[in-house]
């Protein structure tokens, strides 16, 4: 029981962060979008997961809102930024393909090493996925950072707030509801503002 | 008693907030409710304040909210400025000029913003602290492009990305803090809660709590404009509207650094103060390095005040990990510069209106032209350069001393350095502006002369009146309230 449930954590958390490393050799905008609404369905499944094997009725509901949030409604959002996007359609990132690689795969490294007193002192049967989730948190930033693109940049934004999620399933099976339910309602109120800030503007860099 | 006190401190902007979104044909009608309401705000907090000042229990309402010395400082701070924002908001004035829309994006935002701020200096619970914070990020966006230009959207994306990454940051510490409390097998849904943290903290793992704590600082770090990612901060508080400014340089950043201080606490409890202390330091003095000799260089006054910001919240920065004087001395610092910076910014939107120019250079003879506006905008300026007999003199004083007890001889000398050199920037640039003959405009028109006495003047002149009173006074109730605030952060 405990076997299969940390096996089905593990191939979900894998996937989020295969997905987050993915982007890096894709150079335009949409893969960005599709690899970040696959990885929100990946988040999705890890929740279902956890509530069904640790018993979290609750996070049947969390695991629905994102698929719903986070895998139907900000791809959507984003999908349509793009297409009024006027102009270049290259991403042109700070850093080429295979130093970004190289850096993630860096930082993946160091997620192990830094998570290491974190997995040190949980007994959830999860616990074998929190590195995947501090490199996922690790890789996202470094996306954030080193795009140029708006929507990449946001792409890399949420899927920090998804690295987050995965953190708190695995190392606690979820925040409490009213917090998880605060910070849906902040993901998808920076979207629509990042969306209304964007028409009229060049290609900033985030400085 | 204390749920009217709770009502009344957190209803009226939102009610304020409300009647605008729903007064699209009268934006009058909803200014002139927000100016009434927000002083309500400002009463409650007052009341709040004092009764704690005077000894008082926290006010604790149900498990959602919770106000001690240290929320109830910082709801008056916030309260108060809002308050100034409110009256002095776009609007009120009778040859105004500005347009509908624009009035009523500004009440509604503006006071979404206020709430937000409110609430998380209130909430009792570090994860809805997180949510409101993150939340401030979002209404006040919205609110930097007003005028819409380029500049001002570029600085607000900046800001939204920078912060929104950042604020992300911190949540991932709060998560990891959340994770090593439940390994403890304490109640999961009181977990975040002040008081539940604190009593578990002790059986918190030292490796655990000193990795949230760096997300932590980090985070609410970046939104209080430390050092190194201070970067958005020059760019959102020189673009945004002058009263959004005040609050945001005013306030916003104070609530980002309660935030520090209240994980602070709790990490303190789990690993002693030696570890967050030590953070807390070398991003402060480096915060100071980056604000002080930024502000050498400033060609626009709006980037001066912001990069003003950044050196003060680097010396609160640098109080906090200075032991229970420096704590106390950082809580009225915060008290001084939310002051200060706010009537400094309010009165930055008068000279814009007088030159039509943000530089500088070409702002010459303010005291000829606009003498009251002059003699404020001197008084607030001498104020941040920590002259007396105002306030923050009085604050850099005892985190000079904090600072030479805790036996840090090279902070103390680089820190007088830094505050010396600060001064020395801040006169310099203001002298320019002060004296001199007054020219054309941008539009090469003369500039005008002579003001006469008027409301918003004697309202700016309250927050100056009140500066030089702390700073003489320190009056017995404020005295007493950042004494219990202090003993919150460090006991």
């Amino acid at each position: 029981m405990d076997a299969t449930f940390s096996l089905l954590t593990m191939t979900g958390a894998s996937a989020m962060l295969l997905l987050a490393l993915a982007v890096l050799w894709r150079h335009h905008v949409p893969a960005y979008i599709t690899a970040f609404r696959m990885q929100s369905v990946a988040l999705a499944f890890v929740g279902a997961v956890v509530a069904w094997f640790g018993d979290v009725s609750e996070l049947f509901l969390v695991a629905a809102l994102i698929l719903a949030l986070k895998g139907w409604i900000v791809p959507r959002i984003l999908a349509r930024m793009e297409a009024r996007r006027p102009g270049d359609r290259g991403l042109h990132p700070l850093v080429n393909t295979e130093m970004s690689l190289l850096l993630s795969g860096g930082l993946a490294v160091a997620a192990y090493e830094i998570s290491r007193p974190v997995a040190e002192v949980i007994s959830l049967p999860t616990r074998g996925g929190l590195p995947l989730a501090l490199a996922l948190i690790l890789v996202s930033l470094f996306i954030v950072v080193s795009r140029r693109q708006v929507i990449a940049q946001i792409v890399g934004f949420l899927m920090l707030e998804n690295g987050i999620a995965l953190l708190a399933l695995l190392g606690a099976y979820g925040v409490p509801l009213v917090v998880e339910l605060g910070v849906f309602l902040d993901v998808l109120l920076g979207v629509l503002v990042m969306q209304a800030l964007v028409p009229g503007m060049g290609e900033p860099s985030a400085g | 008693m204390d749920s009217i006190l709770l009502i009344a401190l957190l209803a009226p902007p939102m009610f304020a907030a409300a009647v605008a979104i729903l007064a699209r044909r009268a934006p009058v009608g909803a200014v002139w409710f927000d100016a009434a309401a927000m002083p309500v705000s400002a009463g409650a907090a007052a009341a709040i304040a004092l009764r704690l000042a005077a000894g008082g229990a926290p006010l604790v309402i149900g498990t959602a909210w919770r106000l001690d010395a240290l929320s109830a400082l910082l709801a008056l701070l916030v309260s108060v400025v809002a308050t100034l924002a409110a009256w002095l908001g776009p609007g009120l004035e009778r040859r105004g000029g500005v347009p509908g829309t624009e009035i009523r994006h500004f009440r509604i935002y503006a006071n979404l913003f206020a709430s937000t701020m409110l609430m998380a200096v209130s909430t009792s619970n570090l994860g809805v602290m997180w949510v409101a914070i993150e939340a401030t990020t979002v209404t006040s966006a919205l609110l930097i492009p007003l005028r819409r230009t380029k500049p001002a959207l570029d600085a607000s994306w900046k800001y939204l990305l920078i912060c929104s990454v950042g604020i992300a940051l911190a949540f991932a510490g709060t998560v990891l803090a959340f994770v090593d409390y439940a390994t403890t097998g304490g109640d999961l849904e009181l977990a975040l809660n002040w008081t539940t943290l604190r009593t578990a903290a002790p059986s918190l793992h030292p490796e655990v709590a000193q990795l949230a704590f760096v997300f932590l600082l980090v985070g609410f770090g970046t939104k209080a404009g430390l050092a190194p990612t201070h970067t958005w901060l020059p760019d959102a508080h020189s673009e945004a509207p002058a009263q959004l400014s005040a609050v945001m340089s005013g306030v916003l950043l104070a609530v980002a650094l309660y935030a520090v201080a209240r994980w602070k606490a709790i990490i303190d409890l789990a690993i002693g103060p030696a570890f967050t202390d030590t953070m807390l330091l070398v991003v402060g003095m480096a915060t100071v390095v980056v604000g002080s000799v930024s502000l050498l260089s400033q060609t626009y006054y709006k980037r001066m005040l912001a990069y003003s910001s950044i050196e003060h919240m680097g010396l609160a920065c640098v109080g906090l990990a200075l032991g229970p004087l420096g704590v106390f001395a950082a809580l009225l610092h915060l008290t001084g510069h939310a002051l200060a910076k706010s009537t400094a910014f309010l009165l930055s939107g008068r000279v814009y209106a007088r030159y039509r120019s943000g530089k500088i250079g070409a702002v010459s003879g303010l005291l000829d032209t606009a003498p009251a506006t002059g003699v404020l905008f001197a008084a607030t300026l001498f104020a941040l350069a920590g002259l007396p007999p105002f306030s923050l003199f009085l604050s850099e004083i005892l985190i000079v001393q904090a600072a030479w007890r805790t036996a840090h001889g090279v902070v103390t000398a680089l820190v007088l350095v830094l505050i010396l050199l600060a001064f020395a920037s801040l006169v310099t640039h203001l002298q320019r502006m002060l004296f001199g003959k007054a020219g054309r405009d941008e539009a090469g028109r003369d500039v005008l002369r002579g003001e006469r006495a008027s409301v918003p003047l004697g309202i700016l002149a309250l927050p100056v009146v009140l500066l030089a009173w702390i700073g003489v006074m320190l009056p017995a109730p404020l005295r007493m309230l950042l004494t219990y605030a202090a003993e919150v952060v460090r006991p």
